[in-house]
């Protein structure tokens, strides 16, 4: 039977050829380390995601007078509604780790460098989406945290002299956050936002196929001799091939992931649903103690210490833009880290800055 | 040529005009229905605000704050913190306002004591007759 359905697919789209010439011809550099699963591991992060989401989606009401009752149902009558909702929340703080993983590794190993520029662009535009979404769904659930991290949010914008309140006023549909906010942000959350992620991760595999992976650089046949000065695909003759090989790390990388998922459901539950998730939202108070996700705490607290409003939003926007147009600006053709002092104590220091940023925020 | 750069021409020109006549409602599409300031007045009650003590009000929407500030009489204040939104609260013991958000303070008459709000908050006008407070 399954011979027989194997042999019909084969002879109408040609299988056999995809998976040979597409996956087993296709090889990736003998040294790869498990640092290069995680844009995979991100990927299925992200598949969870929609498939939870989708599930949410049959309970959830969109509308401010019934979001709050409804994620209430989904957490405690609706059956199996408290798993489908925490395996969307975790896996969304576990799907910005990783992401956070997987640009520190290529920063690391410098896979940005030329000529792999626009693929590092793919991935942080990524980046900026899925914090987006983590945003937008943030309010979904209209809790007193939802409202009043909206709040915040959407005022940034106003730090800039006249076209900001006019802005502000856009993402909110009004002055205020209202419920006009909430079904904005549900639609952005649920039909803008996926199909420019998807778009952009086209992109970006497409890419990496097209170019060649980049070899780890921390040994002397790694180097990269030629100038690129036309297209040529980067192939390892000697490597090893794409299926079976690096597909098998990149499960025991899923499978890590998923552990950790249901270790933080099961025994963790509450990790990433402070006090304030529980009380529905009141525009006439604002809680004690509103912090932002995990995530975003380091510009939340770049945010209190510097006292001007302009210059500090300004400065993270100029810091994201940096980042961005990173493989421009470092142009270098050496790609091992360790062997540029200077770049290596940037990283370093950038790095411990955003920890302790992130731990005084959290703690003040 | 000259045949192909005209369709050309007229290619461009039909394409250019359905992008804007799509792009301008779009955009009045997404931009937030223009609301009138309704200003409305509200009054309360001298005694029910005694010395030391403040009231919270929402005018035209937004939420307030009446103060009866000792030695100094009263005054109304918007309480959305001028930085990025949160609303602040009273607090008496200190004789301030704070903002929980970024742990903005303010003192009762609005002025940035400490933190990041760039002004000060909104002043409404106040006005006593007799027993009775009028705002607005
Ligand atoms: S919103 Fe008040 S201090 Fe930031």
């Amino acid at each position: 039977m399954w011979q027989r359905i194997k042999q019909g697919l084969e002879t109408r789209i040609g299988l056999e050829d995809l998976i040979n010439t597409k996956l087993k011809s296709y090889s990736v550099p003998r040294n790869t380390n498990i640092f290069y699963t995680l844009g995979g591991v991100a990927l299925v992060a992200f598949i969870i995601q929609a498939i939870s989401g989708f599930f949410l989606l049959i309970y959830y009401v969109p509308h401010s007078d019934h979001a709050f009752r409804s994620v209430q149902y989904i957490m405690t009558t609706a059956p199996f509604g408290w798993l489908f909702r925490l395996m969307h929340v975790v896996g969304s703080n576990l799907m910005v780790a990783v992401i956070f993983l997987h640009l520190l590794s290529v920063f690391f190993m410098g896979s940005y460098k030329k000529p792999r520029e626009l693929t590092w662009i793919a991935g942080w535009l990524m980046l900026l989406v899925t914090l987006t979404f983590c945003l937008s769904g943030y309010l979904l659930p209209w809790s007193q945290l939802s409202y009043w991290t909206t709040t915040v949010v959407t005022a940034m914008p106003t730090a800039f002299p006249y076209v900001g309140d006019y802005i502000a006023n856009l993402l909110r549909g009004g002055e205020f956050v209202s419920g006009i906010t909430l079904n904005r942000f549900f639609a952005l959350h649920v039909a803008f936002l996926p199909p420019i992620l998807v778009g952009l991760m086209v992109i970006h595999v497409f890419l990496i196929r097209r170019i060649g992976l980049s070899s780890p650089p921390f040994d002397a046949s790694s180097e990269e001799t030629k100038p690129w000065t036309e297209y040529r695909h980067v192939s390892y003759p000697n490597g090893n091939s794409f299926y079976p090989y690096f597909v098998l790390k990149e499960l025991y990388m899923v499978a890590l992931y998923l552990v950790v998922m249901f270790f933080v459901i099961t025994f963790m539950p509450t990790l990433f649903l402070p006090e304030a998730s529980n009380i529905p939202a009141n525009p006439l108070m604002t809680p004690a103690y509103i912090k932002p996700q995990w995530y975003f705490l380091a510009p939340y607290q770049m945010l209190k210490l510097i006292p001007n409003k302009f210059l500090g939003i300004s400065m993270q926007i100029a810091l994201i833009g940096t980042f961005l147009l990173w493989p421009f600006f470092d142009t270098k053709t050496e790609r091992n880290i360790l062997k540029r002092p200077l770049l290596l104590a940037t990283f370093t220091a950038s790095l411990v800055l955003w920890v302790v940023l992130t731990m005084w925020g959290r703690s003040s | 040529m000259k045949r192909r750069k005209f369709l050309k021409s007229l290619l461009a020109l039909l394409g250019s005009t359905t992008l804007v006549s799509f792009a301008y409602p779009l955009v009045r599409f997404i931009a937030p229905p223009s609301r009138k300031a309704e200003v409305k007045r509200l009054s309360l009650q001298k005694n029910e605000i005694p010395a030391g003590e403040a009231r919270e009000i929402v005018l035209n929407n937004t939420p307030a704050i009446i103060i009866n500030r000792p030695g100094k009489g009263y005054i109304a204040l918007s309480r959305v913190c001028t930085h990025l939104g949160c609303l602040v609260g009273y607090n008496k013991a200190k004789g301030n306002l704070i903002c929980p958000c970024h742990a903005g303070i303010f003192n009762l008459d609005g002025k940035v004591l400490s933190g990041p709000p760039p002004k000060p908050l909104t002043e409404y006008p106040l006005r006593v007759e007799g027993e009775t407070i009028i705002i607005g």
